[in-house]
C-alpha cells in the first residue's frame, strides 16, 4: 500500500512517462496514516485516489477540560523526563520534536517538552525514536555516553 | 531466661544479610543509605563499640546512574607518592576499569575515618552484575528498597501499551505522520 499527500482524484493514462512524473511530483516517501492513496487500474487508465484515514490517536485522546489553555497546562501533569509514553507523543519517528503549530502547546510547555525530550534521548530512554543512522542501543555509545544517567527537571530554565 | 527471651537475644545480635539492587541508583545517595545498615545505625542497640553492623550485598553495580554529565565531570585523584606521580581519573574511566569501585569509594568516604571503617567495609559485598555466589545468596534475608525508580525504556513497552496510552494531542487533519 502506498500513501501520498494528494487529496483529489488524479486520472492518468497508463504510460510509463506519466507514472514516473507522478512519483516525482507527489511525495510518496513515508506512510501517512491520516491520508491514504489508492491506485485503481481501469483498462488504460490509472486512478490515484487520496482518502482521509482516521487518526490512530482518535480513540485514546484525553479530553481537554479547559480549551483556553494548552493540552499540557489543562491536564495539570508534572511531566518528568522518564515519562517516555507521554514525551513520545510530541516526537517524530526520527526523534525530532514536533513544531508548535502541530503540537498546539503554549510557548512555555513547548520549551519544557523539547528539553525533556533531549533529556530522555541522552538517558537512552527513547533510543528507538532516533535517526536511521544512529546507534539504537545506548550501551553501544562512545566513552562516557554509554553509562546510565538521569537528569533533574528543575534545571530547565523557563521564564 | 525463657525460650522466647533467649531467641530474642540471638535475633538482636545476629548479623543480618541485606541485598540492594544498584540498577539506575545514584551511588552517592545509595552510600548514605547502605552505610546505616553496614554500621548498624538502624538498630536501637547501636553503639560505636557494639559491633552490631550487618552485611550488605550490592548487585548490578555496573548499572549505577549519575546525574547529568557527572560521568565526565567527577574526577578521582591518586598520588603514587613520587614526584610527578599525581593522576586524575574521570568517573567513567574508573567505572570502565572496575564497575564496583565508584560505589565502594562512595561508601568508604561516607563513613568517618576511624579504625572501625576498614572492618565495616569487610561486610560490604559488591558485584558488578546479578551473578552472586550461592554461599552468599543463601544468607540473604532482607532487601533494601531502591531510592530512585528504575526508568523503563520506550522500546521495552509493548506496541499496544504505547498505542493505547492516553494521548494529550492529536495530529492536525492534513498532517503526514513521519
Amino acid at each position: 500500500m502506498q500513501f501520498i499527500r494528494a487529496t483529489t482524484n488524479v486520472v492518468l493514462s497508463n504510460s510509463s512517462f506519466l507514472k514516473l512524473n507522478l512519483v516525482k511530483t507527489i511525495w510518496t516517501s513515508k506512510p501517512s496514516y491520516l491520508k491514504e492513496v489508492r491506485e485503481i487500474e481501469k483498462g488504460s487508465e490509472l486512478i490515484v485516489q487520496g482518502v482521509n484515514y482516521p487518526s490512530p490517536r482518535e480513540n485514546y485522546l484525553l479530553k481537554n477540560t479547559n480549551a483556553s489553555v494548552c493540552p499540557i497546562c489543562s491536564s495539570g501533569l508534572d511531566i518528568k523526563h522518564t515519562d517516555v509514553l507521554i514525551l513520545s507523543q510530541f516526537v517524530r519517528s526520527d526523534g525530532c520534536v514536533l513544531p508548535r503549530r502541530i503540537t498546539g502547546l503554549c510557548r512555555r510547555q513547548q520549551k519544557r517538552v523539547s528539553s525533556l525530550v533531549a533529556m530522555a534521548q541522552k538517558a537512552g530512554l527513547m533510543s528507538n525514536l532516533t535517526p536511521a543512522n544512529s546507534k539504537k542501543d545506548p550501551k553501544k555509545r562512545r566513552g562516557w555516553k554509554k553509562y546510565n544517567k538521569y537528569f533533574d527537571e528543575s534545571t530547565i530554565k523557563l521564564k | 531466661m525463657s525460650a522466647l527471651k533467649r531467641v530474642q537475644q540471638w535475633a538482636t545480635f545476629a548479623r543480618i544479610w541485606h541485598i540492594y539492587d544498584a540498577t539506575w541508583q545514584n551511588p552517592f545517595e545509595s552510600a548514605a543509605l547502605l552505610k546505616k545498615y553496614l554500621m548498624g545505625l538502624h538498630k536501637p542497640i547501636y553503639h560505636p563499640l557494639a559491633d552490631c553492623g550487618d552485611h550488605v550485598v550490592v548487585i548490578n553495580c555496573s548499572e549505577i546512574a549519575l546525574p547529568g554529565d557527572e560521568w565526565k565531570k567527577r574526577v578521582y585523584f591518586h598520588h603514587t607518592g613520587y614526584p610527578g606521580g599525581a593522576s586524575w581519573t574521570l568517573a567513567w574511566e574508573l567505572h570502565k576499569k572496575n564497575p564496583t569501585l565508584i560505589l565502594k569509594k562512595a561508601i568508604y568516604h561516607n563513613m568517618r575515618g576511624n579504625l572501625q571503617r576498614r572492618y565495616t567495609m569487610e561486610r560490604l559485598h559488591l558485584f558488578p552484575n546479578e551473578s552472586v555466589p550461592d554461599e552468599v545468596m543463601k544468607n540473604i534475608s532482607n532487601q533494601i528498597r531502591q531510592i530512585r525508580p528504575v526508568p523503563k525504556r520506550l522500546d521495552h513497552y509493548t506496541e499496544d501499551e504505547v498505542k493505547e496510552f492516553p494521548k494529550l494531542i492529536d495530529y492536525p487533519k492534513d498532517y503526514i505522520i513521519r
